[in-house]
């Protein structure tokens, strides 16, 4: 018979919920950064691959790679309090 | 105290290479700490245990070298340790090549897999006691081991199955905590004096970030897949933007589950390695007032992050689950609840209404 909890209200939640918070947000923030990582790599492999003069590939897939990075935290934000 | 630890377990999530300005051995005449630590860190054809004035304890495995045409070869690694070669093969940093420049593909008993074979071993002894235990006491109070691990099931069941996986959590439970006992112990075992960083190699955490991988996958619904390749209330003219960028998400997600594992489990060797070649790279007892309290510090850490990482490790395994298995969630309207900036339900997170479905009526 409980109401339906809401998180964002909800005044204690327990160590458990905040580990997983914690553990969540913290792993958000390292699939920003696995993301930028792959992409540069990618870029980088393939400017050697193709002999560019300007590393144009490092520098767009980089870029791409940010705003990909961005999406996803705004997409996981908005999923899930 | 809880803040405290949540602060630690933040950082601890970063990868850190703090350890590598140490590598730099100003030593006169060549400590090279940096030498050291990597080979200490890396896997190796031998186990090396200690070194005395004496000379060197190393226990040797079998390599077993495959070329092309010409068949498998196996012997023993002393044939081929210190720079010696045997029929055309030999040692070039840890990796096995041929004197004549021709393919080889080393298949050998390293010390990773050394290891990785002991510590199975050990696993399977612990959950057959554990499992016996079970049977022998049906519905009593556990004893000994089982009363100890009962707990870490336990609460990888209810905090992490449950609710992040949802009703269907079952099906995943043991391989949820079969890769949560397996990181754990093994981080644990790399802790040892003398034993291998098993779970410090990249292809260890690659295989269970691919196992990972393949069961979100091969578990993915329908609802799943339609977020990938049609997310809704979305434009059909921007699905050329959306499908690659969501794409990549699936590979990024076990992507940074391997990279997360092997950096923190490596970096806590470095650093505990380089606070011990301090002593060597100053050649002076006084060092060690320094370096063997900081390195017991993070030595007593690592006991600690041996277990945040294990949790970790299978926390977002099942939060990837839990994503793609989760049912399609419709208003009362027939709408789609989960367009962009919905709040509830979801992955992860804020999997309260599971909760209040399941865990209190069961308790």
């Amino acid at each position: 018979m409980l109401p339906p909890p809401d998180p964002a209200s909800d005044p204690t939640p327990s160590g458990a919920d905040r580990m997983r918070a914690v553990a969540k947000y913290s792993g958000i923030a390292f699939q920003m950064l696995a993301t930028i990582g792959l992409s540069a790599w990618a870029g980088i492999w393939l400017d050697g691959h193709f002999h560019t003069k300007t590393p144009w590939f490092t520098i767009g897939l980089m870029l791409l790679g940010v705003l990909v990075a961005l999406y996803q935290v705004i997409r996981s934000l908005t999923k899930s309090a | 105290m809880k803040r405290l630890l949540s602060i630690l377990f933040f950082f601890l999530t970063l990868p850190v290479f703090a350890g590598e300005p140490a590598q730099s051995g100003e030593a006169p005449k060549a400590f090279n700490a940096g030498e050291v630590i990597l080979h200490h860190v890396a896997d190796s054809h031998e186990w090396h245990w200690f070194s005395t004035d004496n000379g060197n304890f190393v226990s040797y495995f079998p390599v077993v070298a495959y070329q092309p045409g010409k068949g498998l070869s196996v012997f023993f690694s002393d044939k081929i340790a210190e720079g010696k070669s045997y029929k055309n093969f030999k040692l070039d940093d840890e990796r096995l090549t041929t004197l004549d420049g021709s393919k080889v593909y080393d298949f050998s008993i390293t010390k990773n897999v050394a290891a990785l074979a002991m510590s199975s071993l050990v696993l399977v002894l612990v959950f057959a006691s554990v499992a016996r235990g079970y049977r022998r006491r049906v519905g009593r109070a556990p004893t000994g081991l089982q009363s100890f691990l009962e707990p870490f099931v336990v609460f990888i069941r209810d905090e992490v199955g449950k609710k992040s996986i949802g009703p269907k959590y079952e099906r995943y439970m043991p391989y949820l905590l079969t890769v949560f006992f397996f990181i754990w112990f093994n981080n644990l075992l790399g802790l040892t004096p003398g034993a291998a960083n098993l779970t410090g190699n990249i292809a260890v955490t690659m295989m269970l970030a691919l196992l990972t991988l393949v069961i979100t996958l091969f578990s993915g619904n329908k609802n799943y897949w339609g977020h990938i390749f049609a997310p809704p209330g979305v434009p059909w003219a921007l699905y050329i933007i959306m499908v690659p960028v969501e794409l990549v998400g699936i590979i990024v997600k076990p992507f940074s589950l391997m990279v997360r594992l092997f950096a923190n489990i490596t970096a806590g060797h470095i650093i505990i390695l380089s606070f011990i070649s301090l002593i060597f790279i100053f050649r002076s007892a006084t060092a060690g007032l320094l370096s063997v309290p900081f390195g017991l510090f993070i030595s007593v850490l690592e006991l600690l992050v041996a277990i945040l990482q294990a949790y970790i490790f299978t926390l977002l395994t099942a939060m990837y689950i839990g994503s793609a298995v989760e049912d399609h969630h419709e208003t009362a309207d027939g709408a789609h609840a989960d367009d962009f900036g919905t709040v509830e339900q979801r992955q992860g997170g804020s999997n309260f209404a599971h909760l209040a479905q399941s865990d209190v009526a069961a308790h």
